[in-house]
């Protein structure tokens, strides 16, 4: 690094602008009022209602009076990008929400800060949802605190249910039977899709191969090898299949960003969803709040009939920047917000799953149902490079040469496996 | 940045012949040079360390680990190796030329015919014209892909819509994007449109320079429009025509934004450009030292395409 | 709009002769014309469609926007996206951020590229083809290479989430472009304007400031346009150098309409709208000097 090094001073001497002088320091004494200096927090944009956030600062600032939080949203295109960047500079926010798939990135990076020593000073840490502690353990080291999460079921329409004469649907191949039946009532609509799925939705591909017992990749040693190939889940993918093309008018190519808005337009039976989809079918501005009362949710039927297939467990963690100058500061923050108190208004006001099974019980309504299916959820591989997996698109591209007919199962998840393996490994 | 910006400086430069005293005020001057320093100085000082570094990073192995330590680890040319024995990104490199090539040829060609256009329309429509294509370029591209892949949706654009309602075929439920051919065309409309009102009107002030008289002698010799512009005006042209083809390659191969926000910042490999390439191999799969080493071929593959653009838009600007 | 003088000229010019001609030759120039204005006014239609798209979807309610068949007008109409967008928290600020950061690239960028400008049109020097050639070659960088780079420079010194930091990237930027599109305007203004002006006394300075400058003036606020479109549009730069809410531009604040489920269409295409009202005032405020200032060459006549 001696050329940047070289470079990095030249160019400070060379430049003489007035730099911003970073906030104050975080004392050595132990009185929490006495503390000071300012606590950067970045969130993602839609996370957390504005009303839990201010009432987690508010609590905060009891405690710590003069310290100053300053709360930066940050917007979802291109957030690796951002972070890349911001942990490579020599002033990274303090606590960062990191999607739950990208916390092992940044762990193995050394960019967050390990906090193992302090899980018991966290509330609920004993029953934190297992998908999301996972995602926070890397190399037995717990690098960030479950904040909140969302498992997908099926979101449907009774009324549609109820005209076509058929029951919630207790198998997947019940779910096949139900879906043809409510085709052949919507035949005259060719816009009508009884379970709408895009192809690129591979969040809600996930459950069918899990079901069977298929994975995405296994882990021996310090070595991964994929296994979307494995009968098992191949199994998994042909049920899929099958369901996809009797039932769906999605696009093969397109991703799940527009479901919702296409499920109000009133032309689709099924999808696969986040519990809070709800509101966004049902906002009265851009949605169609005549749906409320028309919604009902189920989870995704097992093959086993009266069980349910394990769901992906999206979310969110919190984590503490290794180069932050307020460690203490940011672990206390993240405490609170994680803590008992706003954990049970992220479920109630925000209508979120929050990060304890113990809160479980507060979905109410639709919720229950989501609630429900993170109790049965699963994750992706927990590995530093499962986000060079994810930007290289292998899944959703595996199911768009499958779905569009492209290539066969077997040679569409041989491909995907073997880079799978690459690229876990650390391979390109 | 995708736009920029030529000059409608026309040759010929009438060659005037300075007088002695202005001659030797000229030579041995230095204020030619305090002149450009201050942008010699801003570009150098702002882009010379990155330009450097990236080079350097080119030349190491640097993912996240690296970037957060500022440590990579020397590999000399073990990441061009890499690129070069790629079998992608020879595909990339011969479809961001040919995309460049359709891109650069629509473009200058429908500009053209636009601004060849502007002169015989009346001057309301000329107006109208005129305006529209200031609010193209008013339009800051990240918006104006937004609109252009709701418009190409597969349920929801008004793209599928009004090609069935035209009967031009069933395009319901068409995906344009299914085909990586069909799809790579949607792309080179959407960069095109957003192109050509800067080539358009740099070339229709072109058009009114070139006096009225060459265009009636033109005329009063019984010269076809074709003939008149082919042996006339496109000659006088010739300095713009060089800037903007020059400008507009450089551009259009580096393109990004269009390709990266229609397919959903995930595009597949079909759709691999070289920035796009480039790009994911820094931030997608946190290879920076990759990521660099393709963004230095790129401009290598750039310098060569343009070399004889460059060297005669330089010629054309030297003064008598 | 922009109305240049010079092309209504010569389309009057010739509309006069063609009236002394038979009245045959006139039907058919009158069908030839009306084709070529029907022709012109397809471009337009076709030029303005999706603008007229974004702007006919900010007008419309929410759930007129995401249809399966297409509502061509915005019926019932509605100011509720504008209001949300405008609501949205820190409009104003990214608004002001926006014009302090243009407005300062732009005016550094007009003095600075002036200079050079004039130095490359008025004198051969030696170095001044490797300047030429420096200015083309720069912009073959692709800008998004340089992410990191730019960032970590920015870093050592302190500039990441400032706006100055922003300003010396735009600037460096834009600048090759504003150059070279200068010097082609100062080219075109006959430098034996200045020699006689230098004959008639004036010193090389008094004249260059007496004649050229004022013949250059148009050719300073075309460069500008050209600049300001660039600098006002651009995200990704301002994105990653920008993390608090009230220290970013424009184009990242548009990037809060679009969540983790897709766009907010009706208040992102209203807030697109506004974002680019300020470049179409800038159009409209300056297109008298505009008229002259695309028609460089006229001056020369």
């Amino acid at each position: 690094m001696k050329f940047t090094r070289t470079w990095l001073s030249v160019v400070t001497v060379a430049v003489a602008v007035i730099a911003t002088a970073c906030g104050g320091s975080t004392g050595t004494t132990t009185n929490p009022a006495d503390q000071t200096g300012t606590l950067t927090v970045w969130l993602m944009n839609g996370s957390a209602p504005q009303s839990v956030i201010d009432s987690v600062n508010a609590d905060f600032n009891a405690k710590y009076p003069k310290v100053t939080v300053k709360i930066e949203i940050q917007q979802w295109g291109d957030i690796g990008t951002k972070l890349d960047t911001a942990f490579g500079g020599s002033n990274p926010p303090d606590v960062i929400e990191l999607g739950n798939t990208l916390v092992a990135k940044y762990a193995a990076a050394d960019a967050l800060e390990n906090i193992s020593g302090k899980k018991s000073s966290f509330d609920n840490s004993n029953t934190w949802l297992q998908s999301l502690t996972d995602s926070c353990t890397v190399n037995s080291k717990l690098y960030c605190v479950p904040y909140y999460a969302g498992s997908r079921a099926i979101i449907y329409r009774k009324d549609f249910f109820t005209a076509a004469n058929v029951q919630v649907p207790t198998s997947m191949d019940d779910l096949l039977t139900v879906g043809q039946k409510l085709m052949t009532a919507h035949s005259s609509d060719p816009n009508f899709s009884a379970l709408y799925f895009p192809g690129k939705y591979w969040y809600a591909a996930l459950p069918f191969v899990w079901d069977f017992g298929g994975n995405i990749a296994t882990q021996s040693g310090d070595k991964w090898q994929g296994s979307l190939n494995a009968d098992s889940s191949q199994q998994g993918l042909v049920k899929l299949q099958n369901l996809v093309n009797a039932l769906s008018r999605a696009d093969k190519t397109g991703d799940e960003a527009k479901q919702d808005a296409a499920f109000a337009q009133g032309h689709i039976a099924m999808i696969i969803a986040n519990g809070w989809e709800v509101g966004v079918i049902t906002d009265p501005k851009a949605g169609n709040p005549a749906l409320k009362d028309k919604l009902g949710a189920f989870p995704i039927p097992s093959h086993n009939s009266g069980q349910t297939a394990p769901v992906f467990l999206g979310g969110s963690d919190l984590a503490v920047a290794a180069r932050s100058k307020h460690i203490d500061l940011a672990n206390a923050w993240v405490g609170m917000l994680t803590g008992q108190k706003h954990m049970s208004d992220m479920a109630t006001v925000g209508g979120v799953i929050p990060n304890t099974t113990s809160l479980l019980g507060l979905g109410t309504g639709l919720n229950q149902v989501f609630f429900g299916a993170a109790k049965n959820s699963r994750f992706v591989p927990n590995s530093k490079n499962w986000a060079s997996v994810e930007n290289a698109n292998v899944l959703p591209d595996m199911l768009v040469k499958i779905f569009t007919k492209q290539q066969t199962i077997p040679d569409a998840t041989g491909s995907a496996s073997s880079r799978i393996t690459s690229l876990l490994n650390g391979g390109g | 940045m995708g736009m920029a910006v030529a000059a409608p400086d026309l040759e010929p430069v009438p060659p005037f012949s300075p007088s002695r005293r202005y001659r030797a005020w000229l030579r041995g001057n230095i204020l030619p040079y305090a002149l450009i320093s201050p942008s010699v100085l801003v570009i150098a000082g702002i882009l010379a360390f990155p330009l450097g570094m990236l080079v350097w990073l080119s030349l190491q192995h640097y993912g996240l680990r690296e970037l957060i330590h500022h440590a990579g680890d020397w590999v000399g040319l073990d990441n061009y190796r890499a690129i070069l024995v790629d079998p992608l990104f020879h595909q990339v490199i011969v479809r961001s030329l040919l995309f460049t090539f359709a891109c650069v040829a629509l473009t200058v060609v429908l500009s053209t015919l636009i601004a060849l256009l502007l002169l015989r329309v009346r001057s309301a429509v000329r107006v109208l014209v005129m305006s529209s294509l200031v609010f193209v370029w008013a339009t800051p591209v990240i918006v104006s892909v937004d609109i252009w892949q709701w418009m190409f949706d597969y349920e929801f654009g008004v793209i599928n819509y009004l090609l069935t309602q035209l009967h031009l075929g069933n395009f319901i439920h068409h995906n344009w994007f299914d085909n990586p051919v069909q799809g790579l065309g949607v792309l080179v409309v959407v960069v095109v449109w957003g192109a050509i009102p800067f080539v358009t009107i740099t070339v229709f002030a072109g058009l009114l320079q070139v006096p009225n008289d060459v265009m009636d002698a033109a005329k009063v010799d019984g010269a076809s429009a074709w003939r008149t512009f082919w042996f006339v005006t496109a000659p006088l042209l010739k300095p713009i025509f060089l800037i903007v083809t020059c400008l507009s390659t450089i551009w259009d191969f580096g393109v990004f934004n269009q390709i990266y926000v229609m397919l959903n910042q995930r595009p597949s490999s079909d759709y691999f450009t070289i920035a796009i390439y480039s790009y994911r191999e820094s931030f997608g799969v946190t290879q920076y030292g990759l990521g660099a080493a393709i963004a230095v071929l790129m401009v290598l593959v750039l310098v060569f395409v343009t070399f004889f653009y460059v060297r005669e838009t330089v010629k054309v600007a030297e003064i008598a | 709009m922009i109305a240049p003088g010079t092309a209504q000229g010569i389309r009057s010019g010739r509309a006069r002769g063609a009236t002394e001609v038979n009245l045959r030759v006139n039907v058919r120039q009158h069908v030839t014309q009306a084709l070529y204005d029907i022709i012109g006014v397809a471009v337009a239609v076709v030029m303005l469609f999706p603008i007229y798209w974004m702007v006919a979807t900010a007008f419309k309610p929410g759930r007129d926007i995401l249809t399966l068949v297409p509502k061509w007008f915005p019926a019932p109409f509605t100011l509720q996206n504008f209001q949300d967008a405008i609501a949205r928290p820190f409009f104003l600020d990214d608004v002001k951020n926006s014009l302090i950061v243009v407005g300062v690239m732009l005016v550094l960028a007009l003095a600075i590229s002036f200079l050079a400008a004039v130095a490359t049109a008025r004198f051969g020097f030696k170095g001044r083809t490797a300047f030429l050639v420096m200015i083309i070659g720069v912009q073959m960088v692709p800008l998004n290479a340089l992410i990191i780079p730019l960032y970590l420079m920015l870093d050592s010194v302190g500039q990441t989430d400032a706006l100055p930091g922003v300003i010396a990237v735009y600037l460096a930027v834009v600048l090759p472009f504003m150059v070279w599109t200068l010097r082609g305007f100062v080219a075109n203004i006959p430098a034996e304007l200045e020699e006689s002006a230098m004959i008639d006394g004036c010193t090389r300075v008094g004249a260059f400031f007496r004649i050229t400058f004022p013949l250059v003036g148009p050719g300073l606020v075309a460069t500008a346009i050209f600049g300001f479109i660039q600098a006002w549009n651009e995200y990704i730069v301002a994105y990653v150098l920008l993390s608090s809410p009230d220290n970013q531009t424009l184009t990242v604040w548009l990037a809060s309409f679009t969540t983790n489920h897709g766009p907010e269409w009706g208040p992102l295409m209203a807030a697109a709208t506004l974002t680019g009202l300020p470049v179409v005032a800038f159009f409209l405020i300056l297109q008298r000097y505009l008229a002259g200032g695309l028609t460089a060459g006229a001056v020369k006549g």
